[in-house]
């Protein structure tokens, strides 16, 4: 489980998080949503302690997380995957390079048991005979599965994935989406999903957090998103003309 | 005297400029990639030092490497004299080897390399450093590129100011 309490950043004199408190269960697939530069990648970065918040805590179950040192955060950290919103692979690096990149540093396992593990999670991810393609050889579909490749591969406890599927397609977001909740429950993983995507949101959102300028000012799931009579959050979940119509039908 | 040139001058400083506009943009913007990519980002998520696995072995290499560049530009600048002196018919061949051997001072060489090792730490590290801050998406990287170059060259010129002045005088 993931506890945060009271998490505030600045940046100069704009306040990006005010007081943000929440908790991320594990086996569910938590989504922070908001519109842009409502402060969801600060709120994620500052989880995974990219960013360092100016005030409030960040548990990773009884561990402060964000009073640890950078010794100390690496322990947390092999246990977390993380998918970036451009996959952000190794350019320098094949794709099976980049999914033994963290085997490299964190474990001592043989060659073979390496390769066996990326291709293990190569084939979860539903991609076979890449091993050898460098990311710009791929598509942007396929490299978010080599990201999500990677970010399982040492098997983490707590999964991030910022704005998964940006860029993509609806039926490939879809299967991303899928593929990461399948890869949750399956795992048990603490999953937290930063997304605009409402399409994510219905298929994936066990639980939901509504960021509205730096402020969490909504929490509920995806059965009840659609019924809230939270002003800001109608105004971002129907904000096309066609979510306009669905919900004037649906009355 | 194309000996004292080249040892002295050509082929420490000015190699060494034209490594910083070549390699130092190329380190810079290769860096500069990284970090508005999140690469930097995704590393450091795995509790990897990244600028250590990034940036060190590149000081090192070039720190270690480069004085071989400049003896080797050494040597071509000397051969590419006696092609000169052969076509032109200046002096004869052989005076050209005599002059080359006549007070050859060794500690010019050994002073050369050293200044190559100090520049080439000079515009791996700037470079580095300029490609590692980063930031403001494509046009960000292309500044520091450009920072890079011109930092570099001209502390290139202040070191080399401080090694002659140490070393020879």
């Amino acid at each position: 489980m993931i506890r945060v309490v009271k998490l505030n950043k600045f940046f100069g004199e704009k306040q990006v998080l005010k007081d943000i408190s929440i908790n991320y269960q594990p086996g569910e697939c938590s989504l922070i949503i908001g519109a842009s530069g409502s402060g969801k990648t600060v709120l994620l970065k500052s989880l995974v302690g990219l960013f360092e918040p100016d005030s409030g805590e960040v548990w990773y179950e009884n561990v402060l997380f964000n009073k640890l040192d950078f010794k100390e955060k690496k322990n947390i950290r092999k246990e977390i995957g993380m998918l970036f919103q451009g996959s952000a692979l190794f350019d320098f690096a094949t794709v099976e390079e980049n999914i033994r990149f963290p085997m490299d540093f964190f474990t001592d396992w043989s060659n073979a048991e390496k390769l066996e593990r990326v291709n293990f999670c190569l084939k979860r991810v539903n991609l076979q005979n890449v091993n050898k393609l460098f990311p710009n050889e791929l598509s942007g579909g396929m490299q978010k599965r080599v990201g999500i490749a990677r970010a399982i591969a040492l098997n983490p406890k707590y999964l991030f994935c910022d704005e998964p599927n940006s860029g993509l397609d609806p039926h490939t977001s879809i299967l991303i989406d899928q593929l990461i909740s399948e890869i949750t429950k399956e795992y048990n993983m603490t999953t937290v999903i930063n997304t605009h995507d409402m399409n994510s949101v219905m298929e994936i959102g066990d639980s939901v957090g509504f960021i509205y300028n730096g402020e969490l000012v909504w929490e509920g799931d995806k059965n009840n998103i659609l019924t809230s009579s939270h002003k800001e959050l109608n105004e971002f979940v129907f904000a096309s003309n066609m979510a306009k119509r669905i919900k004037e039908m649906t009355r | 005297m194309a000996r004292e040139s080249l040892a002295l001058e050509f082929c420490s400083t000015m190699i060494a400029l034209i490594l910083a506009g070549k390699v130092g943009s190329n380190i810079s913007s290769e860096i500069g990639s990284m970090r508005i990519t999140e690469q930097i980002d995704a590393m450091e998520m795995m509790g990897i030092n990244s600028a250590s696995y990034l940036i060190l072995p590149k000081i090192a290499a070039s720190t270690l490497f480069n004085p071989l560049l400049m003896v080797m530009s050494f040597i071509l600048g000397l051969l590419g004299g006696a092609i000169i002196v052969m076509i032109t018919g200046i002096v004869t061949l052989s005076q050209y080897s005599e002059g080359l051997h006549y007070a050859f001072r060794s500690y010019y060489i050994f002073y050369s390399m050293v200044k190559m090792s100090a520049f080439s730490f000079v515009i791996t590290s700037v470079s580095s450093f300029y490609g590692y801050y980063a930031s403001g998406g494509s046009l960000g990287v292309g500044s520091s590129s450009t920072k890079a170059i011109v930092v570099s060259s001209v502390s290139i010129l202040l070191v080399n100011l401080i090694i002659t002045q140490l070393m020879l005088n």
